[in-house]
Parts: C-alpha cells; structure tokens; sequence
C-alpha cells in the first residue's frame, strides 16, 4: 500500500484524507486513532501520530479532549478544493506526456476520455 | 528529546579487522532505530559493545548516561538476545521465559503467552533442539515480553516464514504503542522493516554511512530512467548515487527531490520518474565501494560521475 | 541480591544437572559398590571412597555449563558478569552442601549398620575416625572443586581459545609431574605421606577450599573480559 516517493505519514494523512473526500470517514464522526492507523498500515505509531498532527495543523481533524481525534466540519468540501486545484498537474500531466509518446492527439484523447465517461454511467 | 545512547568515536579493531571505525551516534528515547547494513557490517558488534558484552578497542559509549559496563542500573535496563543466542542446557522454552521474566519488572507475560501460540512453539522440548526459525521466535518472545527500557534485535527473524515474521511485526507494532520504549532492530531485510522505523542508521564496513530520520530518507533520492542523453543532460550538477545502462536506455539514482516542475520536463523528454525505496536508496549508497567516503553528502566522485554521464551520453 | 537471587533461579533452570544427574550417579555407584563388598572375601573394613566420588564428577560438567550455557543467557537478560558470578557460586555451593548433606546421611547409616552388615564402607571417608563433619567437608569440597575446575578451565577458553587453555593444562600437567619428580629425586615422598596424614580430612579440605578460593578469584577474573 506503501509507496516510497513520499513520506509515509504525508502517505499517511493522504489515506484518511481519501476516506474523508470518498465519504466513508463523515464530518463530525471519530477518526481513526495514532495507534490503529500504525496497527492497520504496520508501520511506526511515530509516523502514524505525524500524519494525524499533520491534519490537526491543517484544520481537517480537530482534537475532542479525552476521546480523541474527529473530523472537522467543513473538511470534505476543503480537501475536494484542494484537489481539484492540483488535478491537472498530477493526473492530466503524465497522460499528455505518455499520450504524447503514443502520437495521440488532443481530440483523440478527448474522444477517448468521453468513451471512459459514458462507459462508467451505463455500468 | 533526551539521548539515552551515546557513541563516540567507538572503534573496535580484531586481529585481522576492524568492526567498527570511528562510530559516532546518539539514541533517543522512545523510538525505534534500524540498525542496518549487510552481514559483516558491524551491527551485531556495536550492540555487543553498547549492551557491555563486548569492549571498545578506542571511543566512548553512554548508555542513560553512563558507563555500561558491569553497571548493575543500566544493564538492568537492556535486553539483547543475540541471533545465535545460547540458552541454558536441556531448558524449555516456558522456563527460559519463566527465568526471563525474574529479570524485568515490567515482563508482560500476556504478550508471551500469546506469541507463543502465533509462533506455535513447542513447550515441551529443550531449546537446544528446536529449529532455526523456532529458536528465533523463543528470542523474540522475551525481547518483546521483557519490555526493557531499551530493547535490541539482531536479525531477529532467521529461519522464521513470512507468517511468522508479520506475527513479530504486527506485535512489536502493537506493544509498542501500548508501551514506548526505545528498540533498535538490526536487520538487513530492509524493505521489510523500512515502515516500522522512526529512525535509520546504515553501517558499512564498520563506518556510519547513514544516520536520519526515516522520513527524511524517503523521498531524499528518485530515479529516472530514459534515452541516455536526456538522463545525462537532467543529472548534471547533481549527485549520482547509482547508474545502470541498458542500450541506449540509462537509469540514474540522483540524491534531493524532484520538483514538480522537474517532472514536467522530464515526462516531455519521455524520461520516466520513479521513486527509490529506503532499501534501493541504502544499496544504492553502498554500491561505490572503491571511491572513499562513498555515501558521502558532499559527494565529489559522485559529480565526477555525472560529468563523465554526460560527455559519455555527448560521444553517442 | 534480587539480581544475585535471579541468577540463581538461571542456574537452577538445570536442575537435572545440577542435581538429578549427581543423586543417580550416586545411587549406581552404592549399588556397584555394595556389589562389589559382597563379593570381596575380605573380612576388615573396606572403604569405596574412588566409588563414592564418582557422583561429584558430575559438577564438572555443571560448572562447564554454567559458563559455557547460562552464562551468554545471563548477559542477553542484562546481568552484570558480577552479579552472574555470585549466583552462579552460590548455587554451587548450595547444590552440592545438599548432596554432602547425603553423603553424610549415608556415611551415619554405614556406621549405625556396621559397614551394611558386610564391613563396608562407601561413603565414609577414612580418615579423622570418621567424624561426620570430615565427611560432609570431604564431599562438599571435592564437589566444588569439580565445578570451579569445568567453570574455570570454560572462561580461559571463552576468553583466550583453546591453545592458550591446552597450554595452561599441560603446563599445569608438567609442573606437578616436575614436582613429584624432584620429591622422589630427593627421597621426600616419605615426608610428604606423612604431611598429609597429619593434615586429616579437616585439614585437606581446608586446603581444598583454598584451592577453590583461588580458582573462584581466576575464574571471575577471567570472566570480566570474556565476549559472546
């Protein structure tokens, strides 16, 4: 599950940021804690406890004293933006780049996204 | 943070060797190290010398700030069961961790009970008689179960099947958490033990060649590969940590992180990036043996190399 | 003492070294000995002191565990090679004052029994006119003995090999044979008889116990340097 480009508790905080945007993990509801994230990910509660400071400092989870860490109001609408902001360099860059090197063109591509598009709809 | 281990200018010459050269390192409290490197490299004898068991040739070791040697207060503190560990003649496994848990105040005999039946250990039968991979479990039940203040591990997983070892990593994980303490896991499978470390320290021949926080490795190098030319052109000025050629096609681990702006340019001249795992980054390091400081920082050789990168990428 | 104490329980860890193999060995050799008695013709006192020791030779191999076994486990648990020292004397001494304890059980039985009916004698040894606690020194020295020379001759090897521990038995061999040459040389023997029968039994013990005096100081004094 691991990969080795970045950090591992920025890994970390990106995972529960995914559960937050994909709606598993709701507003309002406990978040995992330090020592079942380094349990389920196998990996050191150090590196667990960072990833969850690093969503503390982001505003995404906020600290309930004595029961522990939840999820901020607001915060799925927040990371949404944030992704959506950095969609383009990190989805759209690699597919021009490789759709460059097959010699597909702009509207071939596009041909191709909207085949990918109406394909999801019907299943 | 507070150092509880403290090394400096630890060197250990044999006859024929030297073990340790010139070792210098602080340990703090609370977290877990990796003591890592090939077979040879020096971990077991540098525990050895810091739990007492062995003496310096030259250089100082602090353990919670003292001298450990036959210092009653520190010793008391550690657990260091060796990979080959010898336990007392026609003993069981129940008893050596009956004897064990005289020993630590803070035993968990829980844990013990339980890693044993994960382990599957047989209780009934001398120590001396069981397998490779069982006598590694019997030294991880009391390193784990002791819950000593600092804790080591040398290659504790020998003979164990990937089961067995995901068994003592999810339970160090677990106790861990349960109970901080500081633990040093010497190991040379490193992508194995890469996610459960705080902190790395690589030996080669004796010599610290890496000594930094996990975190801070990730990530430190990465790896593109590519027509030679646009490779050669991409590394210059920056330090060349492997090269591997293939044709015309030419893979290059380069320490410091590539920018995004990096990785547009690259994917543009059809160079792929790809991240380098701890292991990658620790064998990529060692893999200079010949040219002095070989995992150096500073790294002329490797600038050496990036220059010959290019006029070889120039000539094709 | 706690540290010392554990280190005891270490040792004891082994109880059928430390105690089961000397107490079957000792019951073989009563056997083979009182077997031995009925068959001799002889009508005096007969003594089966050889016999009798054979049992404590069983501490040798003890004390050579104790270093070569217990001790690298004592260290993996932390224990000071001084606090290791102590308990592991202290458990000899304990074990084998219980097997001269034995032996001096038996040694009153001989004498109640007349020798078991047939004038023998198996563990009494006889000297001092068979004074009980000349027996129970005997035993417990011998048996000591045994142990410091397997605990003693482990650490030379652990620390400096087996070349430099062949060399110290052999040099050792070589001095006593000079020794006893040179006696016989200069007609001393005689004196020398006579010396250790004036000793008795107390006295030779007293000595043995030097003896392991100065083996237990060596011994430790080795062991502080000793490496896995």
């Amino acid at each position: 599950m691991v990969d080795d480009s970045k950090a591992l508790f920025l890994q970390i905080a990106e995972r529960v940021e995914d559960s937050i945007v994909d709606g598993s993990l709701a507003e309002d509801s406990q978040a995992p804690s330090t020592n079942e994230l380094a349990a389920f990910y196998r990996i050191n509660p150090a590196t667990a406890a960072k990833g969850i400071a690093l969503l503390v400092d982001k505003g995404v989870l906020h600290k309930r004293r004595g029961i522990g860490m939840f999820v901020a109001p607001g915060a799925r609408r927040a990371l949404i933006e944030e992704r959506r902001a950095a969609f383009a360099s990190t989805y759209l860059e690699p597919l021009a780049a490789e759709a460059r090197k097959l010699g597909l063109d702009v509207d071939e591509l596009i041909q191709l996204l909207k085949e990918r598009f109406s394909e999801r709809t019907k299943a | 943070m507070t150092s509880i281990i403290e090394v400096k200018h630890l060197t250990k010459r044999y006859r024929t060797a030297t073990a340790l050269d010139d070792v210098s390192l602080a340990l703090d409290e609370g977290k877990i190290y990796g003591l890592l490197g090939r077979n040879g490299a020096g971990k077991t004898t540098l525990m050895s010398i810091l739990t007492a068991q062995n003496f310096a040739t030259s250089g100082r070791v602090r353990v919670f700030g003292e001298d450990p040697y036959e210092n009653a207060g520190v010793l008391g503190r550690l657990c260091f069961v060796r990979e080959n560990q010898k336990y007392p003649e026609r003993a069981t496994p129940p008893q050596a961790f009956r004897t064990a848990s005289y020993f630590y105040p803070n035993w968990n005999q829980r844990l013990a009970e339980r890693l044993v039946e994960e382990f599957q250990l047989p209780t009934d039968r001398p120590i001396q008689r069981l397998s490779r991979g069982q006598l590694s479990a019997v030294g991880i039940v009391i390193a784990l179960a002791a819950r000593a203040d600092v804790t080591f591990f040398d290659e504790p997983y020998l003979g164990l099947d990937a089961v067995a070892r995901q068994v003592f990593y999810d339970r160090l994980i677990e106790d861990y958490a349960e109970s901080p303490r500081t633990i040093v896991l010497s190991s040379h499978l490193i992508d194995e033990v890469a996610n459960l470390l705080e902190h790395v320290i690589v030996l080669d021949r004796g010599r610290v060649v890496i000594d930094a926080a996990a975190d801070d490795i990730r990530g430190s190098a990465f790896n593109i590969v590519g027509d030679a030319t646009a490779v050669a052109a991409f590394a210059v000025g920056k330090q060349v940590l492997r090269k591997q050629t293939l044709g015309n096609v030419t893979s290059v681990v380069l320490k410091g992180q590539v920018s995004e702006s990096d990785k547009v340019r690259l994917a543009r001249s059809g160079v792929e990036v790809a991240p380098v795992s701890l292991q990658q980054f620790i064998v990529s390091s060692a893999a200079q043996p010949d040219k002095g400081d070989a995992w150096g920082t500073d790294g002329p050789p490797a600038k050496v190399e990036a220059r010959q990168l290019v006029r070889n990428g120039g000539a094709r | 003492m706690t540290r010392v104490t554990n280190v005891m329980r270490l040792q004891l860890m082994n109880r059928q070294s430390y105690v089961i193999v000397p107490l079957l060995v000792l019951g073989g050799a009563a056997l083979l000995a009182l077997a031995i008695f009925l068959l001799v013709p002889y009508d005096g006192p007969k003594y089966a002191v050889m016999a009798a020791a054979a049992p404590l030779w069983a501490f040798l191999v003890v004390g050579v565990q104790a270093l070569t076994m217990s001790f690298p486990f004592s260290q993996a648990l932390g224990a000071t090679r001084r606090d290791f020292h102590i308990g592991t004397l202290l458990t000899a001494a304990l074990t084998a004052a219980m097997l001269a304890l034995i032996y001096l059980v038996i040694a009153l039985l001989e004498k109640a029994t007349n020798g078991w009916g047939v004038n023998g004698y198996f563990a009494t040894p006889g000297l001092d006119g068979d004074a009980p606690l000349a027996a129970f020194a005997s035993y417990f020295v011998l048996a000591m003995l045994w142990f410091l020379i397997g605990y003693w001759s482990s650490a030379v090897l652990k620390r400096w090999g087996l070349v430099v521990l062949l060399n110290v038995l052999v040099g050792l061999a070589i001095a006593l044979t000079v020794a006893a040459l040179l006696l016989v040389r200069f007609g001393a023997m005689q004196a020398v008889a006579e010396w250790v029968v004036a000793q008795g039994a107390l006295g030779l013990d007293a000595w043995g116990l030097l003896l392991v005096v100065v083996l237990a100081a060596s011994s430790y004094l080795t062991l502080r340097r000793i490496t896995q």
